[in-house]
């Protein structure tokens, strides 16, 4: 071999990745699903995490312009991966499908609210992810009569409670909260989502 | 029988999301009655999911990206207050809506659920109801029509979707059947006429209708629709 060839033949393995092309382990990705979902498995889902959280946020940064956002596709579609594995049914699809229809949904709903300040949820009925789920935020807007949630925002945990009133009374947003408040964006979220379930569950109450 | 589909483009966007929440609860909608088209939705699906998540296609789709600096997440945060909760999303009982045009009931598709729905105007046997959705010059509604009734001769400056929610109507083309998914542009002109009553929802961009006055004053049955 020439030493010219033996150059060329040397980019085109340096032009290659190091790392072997991964091929998608989908019976592996869908272990650590059920793992999640039946056992709250959180090692399967840090797997899951490292697999997916990475490729989800550069295909988010190629939708939002800024950072923060894409961070956002990141966290809810995660969260919604935790929360949601149950519905997750290896008969009706691969795993990949799965969480690329929760990352779109997150997507889709998130560039709504950006677009017509509007944050109304509505991916989940355009594509349930099982047949006839409803989004939170519209049991929320149903149900709730300011006065009832006046009240009901009293008996949350203080910690709670202050995410709540920061977000809907005063009208801040997440990422607002998480900085006025000094602590992750995550915590926010999550306690966001408890206090909302609780207060789901006492109005409901209400209502019976 | 369901005769008119949604084109392959407006599927692919479909499922990446891509299109207004107005077109797209109308496709899900006739895929919702029409199998071929969800057949096709789902193999669509798991194939822009199996690329969006391919490592390889991912490295050369941010070609432009490399060697700038993707801003790090503390993953090891994220995954921590989201697993800080046990609690899992349990699914809603689903409440069927339902809406009545001239003492005719009629259930909504559960896809227009969460989709806040504005007071019902009547214009001689036709009646309309507009969706608040906020897409600017895109108009969404439901548009019922009382048997013998008919949309005069209309053209669009856009474009105009129509799926039929239930009955029947016909135009120059022919006869629609509940499902069919009518996309017509600028170039067609239609007056569709609906023997024995129909409810449809509608999609239509037709901005200009809307912003010059005169057009408005002379053509005030198609303001009033879109």
């Amino acid at each position: 071999m020439g030493a010219l060839q033996k150059s060329l033949l040397m980019n085109v393995i340096e032009a290659t990745p190091c790392n072997m092309p991964d091929v998608i382990d989908h019976v592996q990705l869908s272990q650590w699903l059920k793992a999640v979902a039946k056992t709250r498995d959180k090692q399967a889902f840090t797997s899951l995490f490292s697999f997916f959280a990475p490729k989800i946020q550069r295909i988010a940064r190629s939708k939002f312009p800024n950072e923060t956002q894409a961070s956002e596709v990141v966290q809810e579609t995660m969260s919604n991966v935790w929360r949601k594995a149950h519905l997750f049914d290896e008969n009706k699809g691969a795993s990949t499908t799965w969480v690329y229809t929760v990352m779109r949904n997150v997507t889709f709903d998130l560039l709504r609210k950006i677009k017509g300040n509007k944050e109304d949820n509505l991916s989940d009925d355009i594509w349930p992810i099982i047949e006839s789920t409803q989004g939170e935020a519209e049991a929320f807007d149903d149900h709730l009569e300011s006065k009832q949630l006046l009240s009901g925002i009293a008996t949350l945990p203080d910690n709670q409670q202050e995410v709540v009133k920061g977000f809907y009374l005063m009208e801040m947003s997440q990422e607002q909260l998480a900085q006025h408040l000094n602590l992750p964006l995550g915590t926010i979220k999550s306690r966001l989502r408890l206090a909302l379930a609780k207060l789901k569950v006492q109005l409901g109450q209400h209502h019976d | 029988m369901i005769k008119h589909h949604p084109t392959f483009e407006l599927i692919q966007s479909f499922i990446k999301g891509d299109l207004p929440a107005s077109l797209s609860a109308g496709i899900a909608i006739h895929a919702d009655m029409c199998p071929v088209c969800q057949q096709q939705i789902h193999q669509l699906t798991e194939q822009a999911a199996e690329i969006s998540f391919d490592q390889t296609f991912l490295d050369r789709f941010n070609v432009e990206h490399h060697g700038e600096e993707i801003p790090l997440i503390n993953f090891d945060q994220m995954i921590e207050g989201i697993t800080e909760t046990n609690e899992v999303e349990l699914q809603d009982t689903i409440i069927e809506k339902i809406i009545t045009f001239k003492n005719k009931t009629f259930k909504l598709p559960i896809i227009l659920n969460s989709m806040p729905l504005g007071k019902t105007a009547q214009f001689g046997k036709l009646a309309r109801a507009a969706f608040q959705l906020n897409e600017n010059e895109i108009h969404t509604n439901l548009l019922h029509i009382e048997p013998g009734g008919g949309v005069p001769e209309h053209t669009h400056k856009g474009f105009e979707l129509t799926v039929l929610l239930a009955g029947s109507f016909h135009d120059d083309n022919g006869q629609y059947v509940k499902g069919d998914f009518i996309m017509l542009d600028g170039t067609n002109t239609h007056q569709p006429i609906s023997q024995n009553g129909c409810l449809c929802y509608t999609v239509a961009n037709d901005a200009l209708h809307f912003t010059q006055g005169l057009n408005k004053l002379l053509n005030p049955i198609g303001s009033f629709i879109y």
